[in-house]
Order: C-alpha cells, then structure tokens, then sequence
C-alpha cells in the first residue's frame, strides 16, 4: 500500500473499528435470523444432538465398537443390552453406531474444509483475476464437475494408495470444490462491481488487500452456507466409500456398518436394524446440515430472501 | 497404480512363471508407466482399446453389452425422474407456502440427503420374498431383486416373456435410481419456477385473463425449462454415480458393477475404458442439452 | 350512466413478514369514458398496487380489505376469480412498466399478441394472427416481425408491441403503468404521441401511472395525486399544475424546472416516503410538510372538495373535515 496519511478527525471513530463494528454488527444480525428462523434451529438442533453423540461416544456407548462383547457371541439378534445385536465378530452394533458418528462427521467436516479452501481459493482466483487465467480455470472446473464423481474418487482413492483417515478426507474433499468454486467465482464477479471495490481501488489499494479485506470477508457468509452443504455431501460420499470397501479400515463407520450387514444378509436373517439404524443416522445428520446449510443460504442471500 | 495387476491374473506360484512373463510382456506391463500411457492413448484412437485381465475378452466387447443394461436402468429411471419432478416441482411452486410445498419440499430434502445404497437395501428388503410386509399387509407385492432377468429364462431372446421379465426386474433398481435423484430435479424445478413466476411476463399473463394452468403451461414452464436442462445435463455424472450403487446392490450387471468388479481385481484396462465412457458419455449430454437448449430458448444462438 | 371506473375508498394490504404493509388507503377517484386520468407520486407510495387491483392481479400476500371497484356500475372486488377472467383484457388491459419484461422472451410477439384473441372472442388461429398483424401496424411496426422474438426489438418498439397488445381485445379501458420510463427522451415523446392518437381515434379510457408530472400534463384530463398509499389531491390537469393546493403537490410541481422560467434549481421536498407498516399519525406527509401545525399530527385531513372537480386532503383549507376515526376491524391472524 502507498503512504496515505489518515487524517484524524477528533471524536470520528477509526476506520477499522468502524469496520469491526459493522462486521459483528453483521454478524449479530445473522445470529438473531437463525434463532427466528425454525428451518434454521431444526437442523441445528439436530447438528447437535449428533455432535454431542460424536464427542460423548466414549461414556454413552456401552461398549467398545471394535472388541467382541464378553457376554454373547457374534450375529446375536437385538434385545437386552445389545438392542441392534452383534456383528459377525461380535462386536455390539449399538455401540458402533454411536461410535459411527465420529467418522461421519469428521470426515464430513474436514472433508468440506479441504474442498471449500480449494474451492475458494480458486473461484476467488478465477473471478478477480478474470481473463484467459479465468478461462482456463473454469473449463478446467467442468471438467472435473463432469467427470462422474464416483468413478473419480475411485480413481484418486486408488492412486493414493494410502485410505486412512487423511486419506479418505483428501479423496472427498480433492473431487469436491468444483461446485464451491463457481459459486465463490459468481458471488466474487458480482463483488466486483460494487462500489467499495472501485473506492478501494482509487485510494491505492493493491489487488490482494481488496480481495482479501473487501471481497473475501463479504463472500465469507455465502462461502459458509455452501461449506454446510458441502459437509453433507462429503458424509454422503463417506458412506458411499465405505460400502464399496474403499473408506477407513481401521474405524466404524456408518456406511461401514452397512456394508458389513449387507454383506452377512442382516434383512433375511432378522437383524433389520443393522441396516436401518446407521443408515437412518446418515439421512437425519444429512438432513440437518441440509437444513442448516438451506436456511442460512436463504439468510444470506438476498436473491433468495425475495421469493 | 497400486498393485501388480499380473499377480491377480496368475497365481504367484513358479510353476506358471513362463506364462505370467509372456502375460505381462503381452500386456505390456514391462515398460515403463508413462510409455504404457502413450501406448494406451495411441490404441484409444485406432479404436483398440484392449483387452480385459480378467476375462481375456476385447474390453469394448464386455463394456458394450454392460453398456445397453446400463442405459437401459439409467434411461428408464431418468425419464422418470424428469417427469415426476418436474410436475412435483411445479406443483410446489404454484403452491408455494402451501402444504403441499412444505410436505414435498421436506421429503425432497430428506430424500436428497440419503444413501442411494442404503434406499436400494430397504426397498430390496421390503419387496423381497417373504418380506415383512408380506407377513403382515395381504398383497404386498414380491418384486425381483437381482439381475437382469430371471436365470431360468437364460440366454436372452427377443420375446415378449423376456422383455416383461426383464422390465420387472428393472422395476426396483429404476424406482430406487428414481427416487435418489428426484429430489435434485424438483427442488431445483421449484425455484427456478418461482423465480419465473416473479417475472413481469407472468402478470401480463394472468392479466390477459389466462387460467392458472394456462399461465403455467404457456409462460412459466417454457421459460422454467431451459435451466432445468443445463442442470439434468450437469447432473449426469450424478445421476451415472447413483447407477453404480444400484447396480451393485441389485447386481444389475451394468457398467458400474463391473467398476467394482474391476477394481478389486485390479483390472486396469477395464477401468480405464470405463472412465473413458462415463467421460463420453457427460460430453455427449451436454452437448444434447446444447442442442435442446437451441430449440427451447431462442435467445441463445450458435455462436 | 355511471362513470366507466368509480374507485371508491380502495384499501389494499400486504402481508410481510415484517408486518402488514397499508399500501393503499382509501384511494377514490373516476375515470370517465375515452377520459384520460393521471396517477402521480413517487415511487413506493401505492401506484402500481392500485393498477394491479383494479384488474385483481394483486400477488398473493395482497388483499382488498375494503372499498369498491365499479366498473361500468359493477363492482368488481366481489367478483369471483372465474369470472374476473373474462373482464381482464377484454374489458381494461395493461401495459407495465419496463417493456423487456413485460413480454415472454420465448415467444413469438404474434402469438402473445394473438393468445387473447384467441382467448377471449374463441376466433381462429388465422383470424387471430391476421389481426395481430393489424394492431402491429397500427403501434407503426410491420406485420413482417409478427414471427420475431421480443429480444429482437429495441425498447422503443418492445412497448409498442405491448401497447398493440393492450389493444387486441378492443378494451374499454387502458392502465398504462410508467409506459415510458427506462426509455430515452425521443422514444418517450413518440409513445406518448401514439398512446394519445390511440385514445382518440379509439375512444379509449387511459390510467396512466407516472412519477414524471411532464409526462401526465401532455396527456392527461385529470390528475390524482397519490402519497404514501393516500389520494393527496386530485382534479383538472391545469388547475391542478396551475395552482396546487396540497404542499405535497406544490412540491412535486415545484420539483420541475420550468424551461421557460427563471433558472432556478428545482426545489426538493426533504425526507422520503414514510413505511408504509408503520404510517405516521395524522396526515401522512406531515413529517416532510413546511406548513404542518399542531392538527397535523394528530388527525388526517379528509379528501374534500375544494371546488367543483378539485378536492385535496389538507387542513390548510378551512373546509376540509377530519376523517372520522375508523372502526376498529378485528382481522383474523
């Protein structure tokens, strides 16, 4: 930045605590839409209802979700104190499904976080820089957005050569930031146009102190409302993974969970709630970052608070 | 890639070792990678595109018969699904704030946000033979849930005992296909109805004294459809990625199940044509959605 | 015989998530046959909403709590949906603000000037598009372009091919809602010269609905004056330009320069149009008013007749009454 003297006006409040001020403002403001907003607190309850089962796992399940139970030997059907049974090894289900949550949601998390700091980075690029670098990038991003998802994190899964917890997260999340990315982009072009960006520019400010202090803090909101939807297609993908074998060996999953009763036929042999119960645990954690996600994106963007 | 491919061809044991060389001197798999890569695009464009590990039979020939079924599951459940949630979509959008909205937007939500794996084993568990259902509702149906057709009616025929079997035993796997990509469909309808319902053009509509359905049908949906099939188109490789789950659960053996067959036994060959497909295969919806969004919006021209 | 459109006492809500939005009050006003009447004020103050519901066409979270639309002696507010269709069009039409998208960009301008034809007198498809030939060459467009979309025309024409549209039905009555804003001065003058050889030579009635006083003063018989939602004054064009009665219309008229006067910078009225969910107490505009006293505040002058045509709402005028209080009317939440 060049030398710009700021001239002190006695009793003016400086520019950055204004700034800090209107952004907590912001902030406070989003905060109260939430509370009064019931898509909003129903998928947040429901976010913390599966929270407070990742991090309480170790006192709420009964038993530990990868050593057999003393009591009773593998395939038990539910009752008693094992309510879902036991696994082939005999391992209670109940416990691993509690257990489950952990991987789900952090792999869901940190997942989302790698694929929205690639995503952004990118469509922050691709949209302030513009021109050829632009053009490259997101023809670049079609690519990867056509290509089927699936086969892709086979592929990559394959080539890391290396699935544990890090490596499924940089799977999902290396094949996911290509939608982030032109949401980012499209929000950044609009940016662009706005006042402040060319105020910012006449006052001698370089490319990268408007990018970061203008464009990225007001893209920021949006940014997080995606990286929520993000999340839930990352636990989706976990699960996917982890059915076809390719996720975590050495942690429970829900989708892992699944596969295991597939694999042992848990519907013909009378044990249903091997299946159902992770899976239903996939679709409410899914459902919650869905609503969350949805209810924050309507929040924040104006476009959509108009319908 | 990881893994020696050989090894799962040839059993590791010194008796075969003049067979597993000439193999891998067949397969190519002595040269170095990047060679093999060159040699491998280089057949791509002389339409030779090797030969499967496993089978020993040319990949194009064991794709395209997957191919067909593939298309078969895919096609069936897409016209489905485009149907169905576009009238859902539309529906909810005239309805917005409505019960009906509410209700289905809630279940698309919910359906959006589900394993399509996981729906495949509960609709198998609650169609299959002696089903709980069955137990207690009377009439419950039995549906197939694996294969093609049923194994008795092997080898295929083209006759209408064929066809009606194959068409049942496609029933689940498209309804389950159907159902996990619905939701995208109809949500996606319903916004982008609503946002052309707050168009100028739609007053002028009403206030020619059209009926709802008249202003829907003439106005709002022509102007609806086009980014719907931007969206289908792009969400082809979604919708190809919700396949392969069905057709492992179902063993609908179809591209997909041969995917996961082909990674476990590391048939490279195999894969790498699949990805080429399912690259093709985007392309070419794309480009068919180019040429629908020609004719359905003329403000777009070839430029 | 009745006055082609009698508006009386229209109040119109919206409901908000913020609260229920009073748009339009006690709106009064007639529009006599192949007459001209004017609707002025700034924007957000209850114009559009009153065109919308003299057709019925308000959006769903609005309603007509009460007052009458007679339109040739039939109120129309009690008028069932079904057959309020049949009058739209057939009977008053619309042209709306912005022609770009006031047309369906994936149609063919003929077909959305023939649907109502077809729609309303059940004529052939020939005979529908023959005739929407002749209404485009009536607005001064070749029946040549009968096949083109609308984003092949400029703006200039787009509103023509609306206002032909308008026509097609041979309606009584024409809202015109800003048919001229968003174009440039030359294209302005040229579709106010051809909405004025239309109403003439079809003997049509005409709203036309504007912020710009210089388009209504060509134009125009009568004037009504709108703010906030409430009729501030209303009578003869000149009169009304001549010799303004209400503060609110003296500073509207005193906001355009007059070229051939003294040059002097148009005055501006201070402040902005109050919300419309919480209106202030008293007469509406006496927060930004410079003659407001004590009354003001506290009671809304009603819209009375001054002198024969003219009425303002204005207790600067010693005979206008105050509106007596309302009753209280229970509203189901």
């Amino acid at each position: 930045m060049g030398t710009v003297d700021v001239v002190k006006v006695p009793g003016a409040i400086s520019p950055f605590r204004a700034r800090a001020t209107v952004v907590s403002r912001r902030m406070q403001d989003i905060g109260l839409q939430v509370f009064h907003n019931k898509t909003a607190m129903a998928g947040l309850i429901i976010l913390l209802f599966f929270t407070f089962l990742a991090v309480a796992a170790p006192l709420i399940a009964p038993y530990s979700p990868l050593t057999a139970v003393p009591d009773v030997g593998p395939l038990t059907l539910p009752g008693g104190v094992h309510p879902f049974g036991t696994n082939q090894f005999g391992y209670d289900i109940y416990s691993q499904v509690i257990w489950g949550t952990q991987i789900s949601l952090l792999v869901g998390v940190l997942a989302a976080g790698v694929a929205s700091v690639i995503g952004t980075a990118v469509g922050l690029i691709s949209g302030f820089v513009g021109g050829w670098i632009d053009e490259v990038i997101m023809r670049f991003n079609d690519v990867v957005l056509s290509i089927p998802w699936l086969v892709l994190m086979i592929v990559v899964a394959a080539r890391l050569n290396y699935l544990d917890l890090a490596g499924i997260i940089l799977v999902i999340g290396l094949t996911g930031w290509s939608v982030t990315a032109r949401v980012v982009r499209s929000q950044v072009l609009s940016l662009k146009e706005r006042m402040f960006v060319e105020r910012g520019r006449m006052i001698g400010s370089s490319n990268a102190h408007i990018l970061l202090r203008h464009i990225f803090p007001n893209a920021f909101p949006l940014i997080f409302a995606n990286t929520i939807l993000t999340v839930a297609i990352s636990i989706l993908s976990e699960s996917v993974l982890a059915f076809l074998n390719l996720s975590v060996k050495s942690n429970v999953s829900w989708g892992r969970i699944i596969a295991e009763a597939y694999q042992h036929d848990a519907l013909t042999i009378g044990m249903a709630a091997w299946i159902i119960v992770p899976g239903l645990c996939i679709v409410f954690l899914v459902f919650g970052f869905y609503l969350f996600g949805y209810a924050l994106d309507e929040i924040l963007n104006p476009r959509l608070r108009r319908r | 890639m990881p893994g020696d491919p050989s090894l799962s061809i040839i059993p590791r044991d010194p008796k075969f070792r003049g067979l597993r060389d000439y193999m891998i001197s067949f397969f190519g798999l002595d040269r170095p990678q990047w060679e093999q890569f060159v040699i491998y695009l280089q057949r791509l464009f002389t339409l030779d595109w090797g030969v499967s590990y496993q089978d020993h039979r040319p990949v194009a020939d064991i794709l395209f018969h997957d191919l067909g079924w593939t298309l078969l599951l895919v096609g069936t459940s897409t016209i489905i699904t485009i149907l169905i949630g576009i009238a859902v979509g539309a529906y909810s959008a005239v309805r917005r704030g409505k019960a009906f909205d509410f209700v289905s937007t809630g279940i698309g939500i919910f359906l959006y946000g589900m394993p399509i794996f996981w729906l495949g084993l509960v609709l198998q568990s609650a169609f299959r033979k002696n089903s709980v259902f069955q137990t207690w509702i009377p009439g419950w149906p039995a549906l197939p849930t694996s294969g093609y057709y049923d194994d008795r009616l092997i080898p295929w025929n083209w006759d209408i005992v064929h066809l009606a079997d194959a068409g049942l035993h496609l029933l689940l796997p498209a309804l389950t296909l159907s159902l996990g990509t619905l939701a995208g469909i109809s949500l996606v309808m319903r916004n982008s109805l609503i946002d052309v319902m707050t168009e100028d053009f739609v007053t002028t509509a009403r206030a020619k004294g059209l009926s709802p359905r008249q202003v829907l049908r003439r106005h709002i949906l022509p102007n609806g459809l086009p980014p719907m099939v931007s969206l289908i188109a792009l969400d082809i490789a979604f919708i190809l990625g919700g396949a392969y789950q069905v057709e492992v659960i179902f063993r609908y053996q179809g591209i997909g199940f041969r995917t996961i067959e082909a990674i476990g036994s590391l048939d490279y060959p195999l894969l790498q044509f699949i990805i080429v497909i399912g690259g093709v295969a985007v392309v070419l919806a794309n480009l068919l959605s180019d040429f629908l969004l020609l004719w359905l919006d003329p403000r777009i021209k070839i430029s | 015989m009745p006055a082609l459109l009698e508006v009386r006492d229209l109040t119109i809500e919206f409901r908000t998530k913020a609260g229920i939005v009073h748009a339009v009050e006690g709106a009064s006003f007639n529009v006599e046959r192949g007459e001209a009447m004017g609707l002025a004020g700034e924007s957000g103050c209850g114009k559009t909403t009153t065109a919308l519901a003299l057709m019925r066409l308000l959006p769903y979270n609005g309603r007509i709590v009460r007052g009458s639309i007679s339109f040739e002696g039939r109120d129309l507010v009690p008028v069932p949906e079904d057959s309020m269709r049949a009058i739209r069009w057939k009977e008053m039409s619309i042209v709306f603000q912005g022609a770009m998208n006031s047309l369906n960009p994936v149609q063919r301008v003929g077909r959305q000037i023939a649907e109502p034809i077809m729609l309303h007198e059940e004529a052939e498809p020939e005979a529908s598009f023959k005739r929407a030939g002749d209404l485009l060459e009536l607005v001064g467009i070749s029946r040549n372009r009968l096949n083109d979309y609308p984003h092949e025309f400029s703006g200039g024409m787009r509103q023509r091919v609306m206002i032909a549209m308008a026509l097609a039905c041979n309606p009584k009555l024409v809202i015109a809602d800003e048919p001229v804003t968003a174009l440039d001065v030359m294209i302005q003058a040229q579709i106010l010269d051809l909405l004025e050889r239309l109403r003439r030579e079809l003997h049509l009635a005409m709203i036309l609905i504007s912020h710009d006083l210089s388009v209504l003063a060509d134009t125009c018989e009568q004037v009504t004056i709108m703010y906030a939602g409430k009729t501030m004054e209303s009578g003869k064009t000149m009169d009304l330009f001549t010799d303004p009665k209400h503060p609110y219309t003296q500073g509207l008229v005193g906001a355009f320069p007059d070229i051939r006067g003294p040059r002097n910078m148009p005055e501006a009225i201070p402040g902005d149009v109050p919300s419309l969910i919480s209106p202030p107490s008293g007469c509406v505009f006496h927060p930004r008013c410079k003659f407001a006293f004590d009354r003001c505040t506290k009671a809304e002058p009603a819209l009375t007749e001054l002198s024969v045509g003219r009425r303002a709402a204005c207790f600067l005028y010693p005979q206008v009454t105050e509106v007596p209080p309302r009753p209280i009317v229970i509203t189901e939440v």
